[in-house]
């Protein structure tokens, strides 16, 4: 027995070798690569705490010498952090709720119904994929300053005498209303995973529930939305937090509200407000503590729901 | 009397095509005034004259001549465009082909995996634009992509001092650092890119690899006849989300026709900028999708 065991062991040996082998490599690529990618997190981190001798000083590399909460006060003041937060929320974040739901709702048409026009708007849904809406931000941000219908509000003024077609630049509507009509922020790009994903769902339980009585939208509602978490988990955090980061269309609808995006994108002015040099090195300090104090929500948000999230991705099957 | 049998649909099939409008009816609206309006209108104004006048813009047809201007008379856009073009034909393979590697890499099972994978996907979160400019600006990473000429890697790692003790002649010392600070602005712009590759590959069934298994395949053959076929359609929506990922980046004319337009609120010139941009462009991207199309998609089906 003991003569048969030896036997086989050179094999197993050598797979076991290479196994090993392969794993050590694996690892060394993975934290190589991973080193890279978390790298700016520390830097942000590192640099945010350091009091300002430190910048001068050569043989500080990783840890300060010396600690400060100065850069992050005027971080703080800076992107005005509590309304701006608040703000943020109010606008960005709801509307990027909104359109998880409006996206569900209209991929669930386009996935399981059949009528003629289909055709065409499949073939609007890629072009709103393959357009991207910086190609049309000024009609974009014109259409939200003078808020029309195909000329029906305009039509209307000018019978009444007055303008009464609404200013919608520095409100939420800017924001809710494409949400709510699903054309907002990479909205193309949501319907697209929901309809890839109702189409790869087993239509029997829709068939059941159709011959048990229950018309489209309660079979939508009770059948189709709960066995959909997974996706609807996805797109809602994607649009979260692509809502989240988007400066381009902030910029374009507020310009005098306080949206983190917004003050981030001009931190350096604003800093240079709080008597820091832009241009030195120690006003780095200040803007990497309001970089961490722009992703920190999104950072919590992500530790939360990171194992659902990487769990999700597996099974969501976003093409189907 | 066929046709007319035939024109009519049966109950329940006119009833359930009559909710799949319903269920599109607001999207169908949201299209028309977020989408055809303003792209019909963009065009427009990228051919005429327009002037801002109380209660919305005047605009006056004049044909091609900001297109002309910017072709004939502003050699910044040119220069610009070149460049955009350039490092969107060279960072289109390497993002594609690197977060293909990743992807595959995360996707093997190993302890500390879901570990991993919180990290590779870090990126999502942070790589804003904004955020990548101020720490480039910070002097963390060097804008090699950007044309700057490479400095050093923030003052944590000093590439250019270990390159300049290995005794390499000075161009290439620049190419290696440019490099290496090209891979950190490509692999922060992965995130996406492994996440859906990553669902891609979750969906090929273990069971091909196991036949492919039992006929003896090295990985190599697996790679190349299992899982790259298998990925047709997912490399396929990868290429188009990198796409418009790279040319919407704040950079080249991107940030040109922003400041124009935001600042000097020029809408003409700078919708006539971004339209000759978009369409070639778009010419390369047209090229890219039919070759892709014509030498993968259609054999691999």
């Amino acid at each position: 027995m003991t003569l048969f065991n030896k036997e086989i062991s050179p094999i197993k040996a050598k797979q076991k070798a290479t196994s090993i082998i392969v794993s050590i490599l694996r690892w060394a690529f993975l934290l190589l690569v991973g080193y890279i990618i978390i790298y700016p997190l520390i830097y942000m981190l590192s640099v945010s705490f350091r009091h300002v001798y430190d910048f001068e000083d050569q043989t500080v590399v990783w840890i300060s010498k010396h600690y400060t909460f100065d850069n992050m006060s005027i971080a703080w003041k800076a992107l005005q952090y509590p309304i701006g937060l608040l703000n943020t929320l109010k606008t960005e974040i709801v509307s990027g709720l909104i359109e998880v739901v409006s996206c569900s709702v209209f991929a669930y048409g386009l996935a399981r119904f059949d009528f003629k026009e289909k055709k065409l708007l499949m073939f609007f849904l890629i072009l709103t994929i393959l357009i991207p809406t910086n190609m049309i931000m000024i009609p974009l941000m014109l259409n939200m300053r003078y808020f029309d219908c195909l000329g029906i509000l305009k039509l209307i003024g000018n019978i009444i005498g007055t303008d009464i077609r609404p200013n919608l630049l520095n409100t939420p509507w800017a924001f809710y209303l494409p949400s709510i009509l699903g054309v907002g922020l990479k909205a193309g790009l949501f319907i697209f995973i929901f309809v890839q994903f109702y189409k790869g769902m087993p239509k029997e339980l829709e068939e059941a529930a159709s011959i048990d009585g229950a018309g489209p939208i309660k079979t939508f509602l009770s059948i189709v939305v709960p066995s959909s978490g997974v996706a609807f988990l996805t797109v809602t955090i994607f649009s979260v937090i692509w809502h989240w980061n988007d400066s381009y269309l902030c910029e374009m609808y507020f310009t005098n509200s306080d949206i983190l995006a917004v003050n981030l994108s001009k931190i350096y002015n604003k800093v240079s407000a709080f008597g820091l040099d832009q241009y030195a090195n120690s006003s780095s300090g200040a803007v990497m503590a309001a970089c961490l104090l722009f992703i920190l929500p999104m950072l919590i948000m992500y530790c939360i729901l990171q194992k659902n999230f990487i769990k999700s991705i597996d099974r969501v099957g976003i093409v189907g | 009397m066929g046709i007319k049998i035939k024109k009519k649909k049966r109950g329940v099939e006119a009833l359930k095509s009559r909710y799949g409008r319903l269920f599109v009816l607001p999207w169908e609206i949201g299209l028309i005034l977020f989408f055809v309006m303003p792209i019909i209108n963009s065009i427009r104004y990228a051919f005429s004259d327009v002037r801002i006048v109380s209660g919305g813009v005047d605009t006056k047809f004049v044909g091609f001549k900001w297109f002309d201007y910017i072709i004939n008379q502003d050699p910044d856009y040119l220069n610009r465009l070149k460049d955009a073009v350039g490092v969107f034909l060279v960072q289109l393979p390497i993002i594609l082909a690197l977060s293909l590697i990743l992807a595959i890499v995360l996707n093997q099972k190993f302890k500390g995996r879901i570990v991993m994978r919180a990290i590779y996907f870090l990126p999502v979160i942070i790589a804003t634009g904004v955020i990548i400019d101020y720490l480039s600006k910070s002097g963390m990473i060097i804008g090699a992509t950007s044309g700057e000429t490479a400095g050093t890697y923030g003052n944590m790692i000093n590439f250019d001092k270990i390159l300049e003790n290995l005794g390499l002649p000075d161009e290439l010392n620049e190419l290696i650092a440019g490099y290496i600070s090209g891979i950190f602005n490509l692999l922060w712009n992965c995130g996406i890119q492994i996440i859906l590759f990553i669902s891609g590959l979750q969906s090929i069934p273990d069971s091909l690899y196991e036949v492919a298994k039992v006929e003896g395949c090295s990985k190599w053959e697996e790679f190349w006849y299992i899982t790259f076929p298998m990925l047709g359609q997912n490399i396929l929506l990868v290429m188009v989300y990198t796409m418009i990922d790279l040319i919407t980046t704040r950079k080249y004319i991107m940030s040109m026709a922003f400041e124009l337009m935001s600042g000097q609120q020029v809408y003409d010139k700078s919708s006539a900028m971004l339209w000759l941009y978009f369409l070639i462009i778009g010419v390369f991207m047209a090229i890219i999708l039919a070759v892709y199309n014509k030498l993968c998609l259609k054999r691999w089906s």
